[in-house]
């Protein structure tokens, strides 16, 4: 059974066609990134898989559901671009804002937020409040506070983009050692190379819009994932086949374009 | 921190003095302008019956303004949700707003009867408008990513805006308060003039209009007006109070850097 089934999805508003004919199939428990030139439709795509707004066309599935009801269901978890933390709750409650909203949805086997905080090194911080929290601090409040719903589906939208390059380091490697051996199947959409090997199972590469995946790449990356697999011939090559893939993808609708 | 309750006081002390000295010297008839001394001498040789008054004008404007701002939310809900009934709604709190309550006063006193029923509602009727902006505005100022957040959950229409759009209007909801805190007092104080129940700071001061060549008349009115200015200050003080603890999480509320 396939966590995300797309086929022939299309998504447009008016006469801009932002996702064409889109087939995508993600097996249940992987990582899966998607990398692509800026505008071409990946947040549409997230917002589309979340149930936050109807696909034009084409048929799809989120845990073997329509997206909407997925989200009454409170199956998709997303993790967006700013963390979005409510300044006015603490961390502690900030964790918890998932769980506090449409309750009857609630998983029984929803993560205490106490226990997700300590695990992600902010156990002594739940009493604080966001302004006083650094960059890499509140996307962790915000990662935890996605993964409490215990959701099947993490959706995750450049979710470390705002964040210097050592805090972003370390946060791949906290969302691997979150995520790996759980049956959670990820979605992230990213702009670095680099962030999308060492987190992902498999890196689909989409060309401009409208949203086409041009490649798909298989992360044969051993797992668990430490540190140093940054440091693995393996992992320079991968990355260069993602650039490439990248730059042919781009070729493509640049010259294939104009229609 | 020491200059933030310093300040204030020297500079209400030099007014005072300045007011004091401008009447000594100028020897100015008593109902144009009293010397704040001797206001002070009448308020205190009355205590019993300025508090009393107070206290009933106090919960005239507290209880005025409790409604207005309880209309306000009511409105800016929908308001805040729908364009349509922004627009529809927005107009009409204009004309409230700007249409002289006074000139009303009358009218509504034959309405709701004597007491403290016209005043309640005149002093709500006056802070609704300013309520109600500023509420809407808050209430769309909400972070689009919470926002986003709240729906990929299916949060209802009632738990977005109990915990995202309430919160969010807070700011300007107290901003708009310490506007509708001289608004309230007048509007209590000028109902208390025209509701014939003889209660009040306002009756006070009406009643001492009456006879103006009098000294005692216009020990009254000064007092009246003494103790209104008295009402202010400590209402924003409250509301400065009631800000700190319910907004500590604002940049408002922090230090500032200078």
């Amino acid at each position: 059974m396939s966590a995300i089934e797309l086929r022939q999805v299309s998504k447009a508003y008016g006469d801009l066609a932002v996702i064409d004919a889109l087939d995508l199939s993600v097996e249940g428990g992987s990582f899966v990134s998607i990398i692509g030139p800026s505008g071409c439709g990946k947040t549409t795509l997230l917002r589309v898989l979340a149930g936050l707004e109807p696909a034009t066309s084409g048929q799809l599935s989120v845990d073997n559901r329509p997206p909407e009801e997925a989200r009454r269901r409170k199956r998709v978890a997303m993790v967006p671009q700013q963390p979005g933390l409510l300044p006015w709750r603490t961390v502690r409650a900030n964790a918890r804002l998932l769980l506090d909203v449409n309750r009857a949805a609630n998983p029984v086997d929803a993560l205490t937020p106490e226990l997700l905080l300590a695990e992600v090194g902010l156990g002594d911080f739940g009493a604080m409040y966001p302004h006083e929290l650094s960059g890499g601090m509140a996307q962790r409040v915000a990662l935890v506070r996605a993964l409490a719903l215990h959701s099947p589906l993490l959706v995750m939208d450049e979710p470390f983009a705002a964040l210097d390059e050592i805090t972003r380091s370390e946060m791949r490697h906290l969302l691997n050692r979150l995520v790996e051996g759980k049956a959670v199947t990820v979605l992230f959409v990213t702009h670095s190379i680099t962030e999308a090997v060492a987190l992902s199972d498999r890196v689909l590469v989409t060309s401009a819009r409208p949203a086409q995946v041009v490649a798909d790449i298989t992360i044969d990356l051993p797992r668990p994932r430490s540190v140093d697999v940054e440091d693995d011939p393996r992992f320079f090559e991968l990355c260069a086949d993602v650039r490439h893939a990248l730059h042919r993808g781009n070729g493509t609708t640049a010259t294939g374009g104009g229609a | 921190m020491k200059h933030r309750v310093l300040a204030p006081i020297v500079g209400i002390l030099c007014f005072l003095g300045a007011w004091e000295l401008l009447v000594q010297l100028n020897d100015v008839r008593p109902f144009v302008l009293r010397a704040p001394s001797r206001v002070v001498d009448n308020l205190f040789s009355y205590p019993g019956t300025y508090a009393e008054a107070a206290w009933v004008t106090l919960q005239h404007a507290y209880f005025g303004a409790a409604l207005g701002l309880a209309g306000a939310l009511l409105l800016a809900a929908p308001m805040a949700a729908s364009r349509f009934v922004e627009h529809a709604v927005h107009p009409v709190l204009t004309l409230v707003q700007v249409t002289p309550f006074v000139a009303y006063i009358a009218s509504v006193v034959l309405w709701l009867g004597p007491g403290t029923r016209p005043a309640v509602f005149i002093v709500g009727l006056v802070c609704l408008p300013a309520f109600a902006f500023a509420a809407v505005d808050g209430m769309r100022s909400a972070d689009p990513a919470a926002r986003e957040l709240l729906a990929s959950v299916d949060a209802s229409r009632w738990e977005v805006l109990w915990r995202l759009r309430l919160p969010s209007a807070l700011p300007s909801l107290f901003t708009s308060a310490r506007y509708n805190v001289g608004l309230a007092l007048i509007a209590a104080y000028l109902v208390e003039g025209g509701n014939y129940a003889n209660e009040g700071l306002g009756a006070i001061g009406k009643k001492a209009a009456l006879f103006p060549s009098t000294r005692d008349a216009a020990d009254a009115l000064w007092a009246a007006i003494f103790a209104m200015a008295i009402l202010g200050t400590v209402t924003l003080l409250v509301l400065s109070v009631a800000q700190r603890a319910l907004m500590r999480w604002h940049v408002s509320q922090r230090p500032q850097l200078r």
